[in-house]
C-alpha cells in the first residue's frame, strides 16, 4: 500500500502559524500521556513490590508458603494456580476456536460469516463478572457433580476456573484465526484449487501456512486475557492458599480448589495489606509478576502480527 | 474418494467448533434471560437497594454505571483521536507508526485489575480522594483507549489517499486537512470505537472494586473526594459470592440480565457504522 | 457454426489436417448469470484436440469468466450460476457425479497474474503432484525436471531448487506455474492473458512454449492482444460486449484478412 504523507512539509520560511502546530502538538502530547501511564504503572509497580524481592529473594517466587502473618511471601502456589489455569483453558480453547475460525472463514458466504463473526463479539462482549456468575450457579455444580467418582471436596477448583476462562478466551481465538484466515490471498487458493485440490487440502497447504503468525498470536492475545482475568477466576477457583500438588503427574490437583495471582489480588487481602508494608510490596510484586507474563505474551503477538502485515503488503 | 472424504471429514469437524462457539453464546444467554426475566419491572430500575438486594431495585447502580462509564469516554476519546492521528496521519509511512500500534498492544494487554491496584496506590491512596467515582472513570477510560483508538485507526487507514492528496493539491495545510477531512470522514470509527469502550467499561468489575465502587449506601455523588458510586457489576460480584439468600436470586439475575442487555446493546448499537467500514474496506 | 475447414493462411507451412475429430472440449448453450444479470450470453464452443483455440475481446466481454467455466473454477466466485453445458470428451463436466478436483486436475489454468506459493522452486512444482497421490514420492523429482525441462525453464533454475520461488523474475515465475500445471499433466490448458503481465522477451519465451506444448496438449488461450492470437492460435473465438451480455460473435480459424476485418471491428467497437 503505497503511503504517502499528508502534505508537502511548507518550508520554514513561510512560518508554520501556531493553529497549524496546535493539532499536532496535542495530539503527540496525548499520545505521550498514554505512553506516561503504561511507564508510571510500570514503575509504580517495581518501586512499592521492591521491598519483598529484598526480604525474600527469588524465593517469593520459588517457594510455597504464603503466610502473611507470618510474613512469609512465596507465591509458588499462585504462579503454579496461575499458569495451570490458564494453560489448561488455553488447551480446550485454542483447537476449537481456530477449528470454529477456519469454518467460518473458509466455509461461510460472506453474510453468514459476518453474522457468525458478530455473534462471536457478542460473546467476547460478555463481562466477567456474568461469567463468573454463571460459574458458581452452574460450572461449579456440574463439575462437582461429573467428578464425584474422583470425591473432589466442592466445585470450586483449578479445572471449574480453567473451563470457564475457556469459554471465555475462546471467541477471540476464533475471531482472530478467522481474521488472520482472511488475510490469505485470494488468487493463492484459486492457484491450488485449480490445480486440482480439494478446498481441505487448499486450506491446509496454503491457508494455514500463510495464517501460520496471525493464528499464534490469536493464541497468545487469548492466554494473555486467560493469565490477567480476575473476577470470574476469584469466584470459582476456591481461593485456597498453598495449594501443590503431591504429584506433579496426576491430574487430581486439577480438581482442587486453588490460587492465582489475580484471584489473590481479587480478594480482601489487598485491603488488609496495606497496613503492613512488607506485606503490600508482596501483593504489588504479584501484580508485577503478572505483568511480566501478559507482557511477555502480548509482545510475542504483537511482534507476530506486525511481521504478518508484512509479508501481505 | 479418499480425498474427497478427508475433506467432508475436516468441513465437519470445522463446523462442530462452531457450533459450539455459537451455542455457548445461546446457552448463556437463555440461561440469563430465563432466570433474569422475573425480576426486571420498572420498579426494579427505579427503585433503589433495599435489604442487602434482597428487595428494592436497581436505581442508583444504573447511575453509577452510567457516570462511570460517561466519564470513561469523556477521558479516552480525546486521547483516542490524538493517538489515532499520530498513528495515521503524522507518522503515515514511517517506521515509527508502528510504536503507536505497539503502544496500542501493551495497554490493552494490561489486566485490569492491575489498573485497581494502580488507581488504589496513586489515587486513593497517595492523592487520599479515597473511593471516587472520578478515579473509576479514568482507569476506565485509560483501559478502553486501546479499544476506541483501534476502531478510529482502522476506519483511518480506509481513506482513500486520494482524499488527503486532493486537499492538499489545494493548498491547505495539514492541520486543515486533519480538521476538514481526516476527522469528519473518521467520525464512523469513533463512534464505533466510543461504543465499544462504553460497552467494554460498563462490564468491568476489577479497576473499580477499590477505587470508586460500593455495595450500598451511596446515592448521586457530591463532588470528587470521597465520593463512590453504586455499580452494576460490582453489585453482581458481591452478591454472587458466598451462598446468597434465595430470595435475592432473581433480582441477582436480573442485575445480570440488565447489565448484559447493557453491553450487548451498546455493541450492536455499533454494528451499523462497523458494517459500513467494513464495506467501504472492501470497496477501495 | 462455422467449422474450422482452411488452414492457417499465415506464413507457417503447417499443414492441418480437416478435422473431423470430435472436439475435446465442448460448451453448448453456455450462460453466465451473477444473480439475475447475464454476463455471458449462449457461447458455443468447439474445441479440437491439440490445437491452440484462442479467446479475444476486448476487457470485461466475460473471456476470463468464459475461460474460468471450462475447468469450473467459476464456482468458486460467489454469486455467479451457471447454465448450459460443458462437455469435456462429450461428456458434462457439471454433472453431479463428476469428481471437481480430478476435472481440474485434467484441465489445468494459468492466470494473468503468476500466482507461486511462498515455498521452494521444487516445492512449487510439485505442489499439485504432490495432493493427486498418483506418483509416487521417489518419482516426484523427476516428473518435476520433466515439467521444468517442458516449461523451458530447467536450465535457468535446475541449480537452485530448494531456493524460494519469490526469488525468480516474473517471466520466470509464470513458467514456474506452468511447470507446476505440467507436472500434473492436464490434457488440457487454460491461460487467461498469461502474457500480459510480462515483458516482450518472456512474452516471446511463452508464445513459443505454447506452439510446443500444442503437439501433445490442447491450449485454450485468452488472449486481448490480436498479434499474440494471430501468431500462436489455431482458431478463434471473439467473444464481444452486447447489450451488456457477452456473446461469442465470430468464430473460426485465423485469416490474414481478419485485421483489416471484422474481427478488427468487432474489437474496436467493442472497446469503446
Amino acid at each position: 500500500m503505497a503511503s504517502t504523507p499528508i502534505a508537502v512539509q511548507q518550508p520554514w520560511s513561510q512560518g508554520r502559524t501556531l493553529r497549524s502546530s496546535f493539532t499536532r502538538w496535542m495530539s503527540y502530547a496525548f499520545s505521550t500521556l498514554a505512553i506516561a501511564f503504561v511507564l508510571a504503572l510500570l514503575s509504580l509497580y517495581v518501586w512499592q513490590g521492591f521491598a519483598v524481592w529484598r526480604h525474600e529473594g527469588l524465593g517469593f517466587l520459588f517457594e510455597n508458603n504464603w503466610f502473611y502473618r507470618q510474613q512469609h511471601f512465596g507465591a509458588l502456589s499462585m504462579v503454579y494456580g496461575t499458569i495451570i489455569v490458564s494453560g489448561f483453558a488455553l488447551l480446550l480453547a485454542a483447537p476449537i476456536g481456530i477449528g470454529a475460525g477456519i469454518f467460518s472463514s473458509e466455509f461461510l458466504p460472506l453474510r453468514l460469516r459476518l453474522a457468525v463473526k458478530i455473534i462471536i463479539e457478542l460473546l467476547a462482549g460478555i463481562p466477567s463478572v456474568v461469567y463468573g456468575l454463571l460459574g458458581i450457579l452452574f460450572l461449579r455444580d456440574w463439575v462437582y457433580g461429573a467428578l464425584s467418582p474422583w470425591e473432589p471436596l466442592s466445585g470450586d477448583s483449578l479445572l471449574t476456573a480453567g473451563i470457564l476462562l475457556a469459554v471465555m478466551i475462546l471467541p477471540t481465538v476464533m475471531t482472530l484465526a478467522d481474521d488472520a484466515l482472511r488475510g490469505v490471498s485470494s488468487a493463492q487458493r484459486l492457484a491450488a484449487r485449480g490445480l486440482g485440490l480439494t478446498q481441505t487440502e487448499s486450506i491446509i497447504s496454503v491457508c494455514l501456512p500463510q495464517a501460520w503468525r496471525g493464528i499464534v498470536a490469536a493464541i497468545l492475545l487469548a492466554l494473555g486475557r486467560a493469565l490477567g482475568e480476575a473476577i470470574a477466576v476469584f469466584l470459582v477457583v476456591g481461593r485456597q492458599d498453598n495449594q501443590w500438588p503431591a504429584n506433579v503427574f496426576s491430574l487430581r490437583p486439577l480438581i482442587e480448589s486453588g490460587q492465582t495471582i489475580t484471584s489473590k489480588l481479587a480478594s480482601s487481602e489487598t485491603n488488609i495489606a496495606y497496613g503492613d508494608p512488607l506485606h503490600w510490596a508482596a501483593m504489588i510484586s504479584l501484580g508485577l509478576v503478572l505483568l511480566a507474563l501478559t507482557a511477555v505474551v502480548t509482545v510475542i503477538a504483537n511482534r507476530l502480527v506486525q511481521r504478518a502485515s508484512r509479508h501481505d503488503a | 474418494m479418499m480425498r474427497n472424504f478427508k475433506h467432508r471429514v475436516f468441513q465437519l469437524a470445522t463446523a462442530v467448533c462452531a457450533a459450539v462457539a455459537c451455542g455457548i453464546l445461546a446457552m448463556i444467554a437463555l440461561a440469563i434471560v430465563r432466570r433474569g426475566w422475573p425480576a426486571v419491572s420498572w420498579q426494579f430500575y427505579t427503585e433503589q437497594i433495599r435489604l442487602v438486594g434482597a428487595a428494592g431495585g436497581i436505581f442508583y447502580n444504573l447511575i453509577g454505571t452510567f457516570i462511570l462509564i460517561a466519564t470513561a469516554l469523556i477521558v479516552s476519546a480525546p486521547l483516542a483521536v490524538g493517538i489515532a492521528l499520530v498513528h495515521g496521519v503524522y507518522l503515515r509511512g514511517s517506521r515509527h507508526q508502528e510504536k503507536v500500534t505497539f503502544l496500542l498492544y501493551l495497554l490493552n494487554g494490561i489486566p485490569s485489575i492491575l489498573f485497581g491496584l494502580f488507581g488504589l496506590i496513586v489515587f486513593v491512596k497517595f492523592f487520599g480522594l479515597g473511593k471516587s467515582w472520578l478515579t473509576g472513570g479514568i482507569l476506565l477510560g485509560m483501559l478502553v483507549l486501546p479499544t476506541v483508538t483501534v476502531a478510529l485507526c482502522e476506519r483511518m487507514t480506509t481513506l482513500p489517499a486520494a482524499y488527503l492528496e486532493a486537499a492538499a493539491g489545494l493548498g491547505l495545510r495539514q492541520s486543515q486537512i486533519v480538521w476538514s477531512v481526516v476527522l469528519p470522514q473518521s467520525l464512523s470509527g469513533l463512534i464505533t470505537g466510543s461504543l465499544l469502550g462504553l460497552a467494554r467499561a460498563a462490564g468491568e468489575t476489577a479497576p473499580i472494586m477499590f477505587t470508586a465502587t460500593i455495595f450500598a449506601g451511596a446515592t448521586f455523588p457530591h463532588g470528587i473526594k470521597e465520593s463512590p458510586v453504586l455499580s452494576l457489576p460490582y453489585h453482581i460480584f458481591i452478591l454472587a459470592q458466598d451462598s446468597f439468600d434465595p430470595s435475592v436470586g432473581a433480582k441477582l439475575w436480573g442485575s445480570a440480565l440488565t447489565l448484559l442487555a447493557l453491553v450487548l446493546f451498546l455493541s450492536l448499537l455499533a454494528l451499523p457504522w462497523r458494517l459500513r467500514i467494513h464495506e467501504e474496506a472492501r470497496h477501495d | 457454426m462455422i467449422e474450422s475447414m482452411t488452414p492457417l493462411a499465415d506464413a507457417t507451412e503447417r499443414q492441418k489436417m480437416p478435422t473431423v475429430s470430435a472436439p475435446i472440449l465442448e460448451t453448448r448453450g453456455l450462460w453466465v448469470f451473477a444473480g439475475k444479470r447475464p454476463l455471458l450470453a449462449d457461447v458455443e464452443l468447439r474445441i479440437q484436440p491439440r490445437q491452440v483455440f484462442g479467446i479475444i475481446g476486448p476487457s470485461g466481454a466475460g473471456k476470463s469468466t468464459l475461460l474460468k467455466c471450462l475447468n469450473r473454477l467459476v464456482e468458486l466466485t460467489p454469486g455467479l450460476r451457471v447454465r448450459g453445458e460443458v462437455l469435456l470428451h462429450g461428456r458434462s463436466a457439471y454433472a453431479p457425479e463428476v469428481d471437481v478436483d480430478a476435472l481440474r486436475a485434467r484441465i489445468g489454468i494459468l492466470f494473468q497474474q503468476p500466482v507461486v506459493f511462498p515455498k521452494s522452486i521444487f516445492q512449487n512444482v510439485i505442489f499439485g503432484l504432490r495432493h493427486l497421490g498418483k506418483v509416487a514420492r521417489s518419482e516426484w523429482s523427476v516428473v518435476a525436471e520433466r515439467a521444468l525441462r517442458e516449461a523451458s525453464l530447467w536450465h535457468e533454475v535446475k541449480d537452485r531448487l530448494d531456493e524460494p520461488a519469490s526469488r525468480l523474475s516474473v517471466g520466470q515465475q509464470q513458467r514456474l506455474c506452468l511447470a507446476r500445471t505440467l507436472a500434473v499433466d492436464p490434457e488440457i490448458i487454460l491461460m487467461d492473458e498469461p502474457t500480459s503481465a510480462l515483458d516482450p522477451k518472456s512474452t516471446e519465451s511463452i508464445e513459443s512454449l505454447i506452439l510446443h506444448l500444442k503437439q501433445n496438449r490442447t491450449v485454450v488461450l485468452v488472449t486481448h492482444n490480436l498479434g499474440q492470437a494471430r501468431r500462436v492460435a489455431d482458431t478463434i473465438a471473439c467473444l464481444t460486449v452486447q447489450d451488456g451480455v457477452g456473446r461469442v460473435v465470430k468464430r473460426g480459424p485465423i485469416l490474414a484478412g481478419d485485421f483489416d476485418g471484422p474481427i478488427a471491428a468487432e474489437f474496436i467497437k467493442g472497446r469503446q
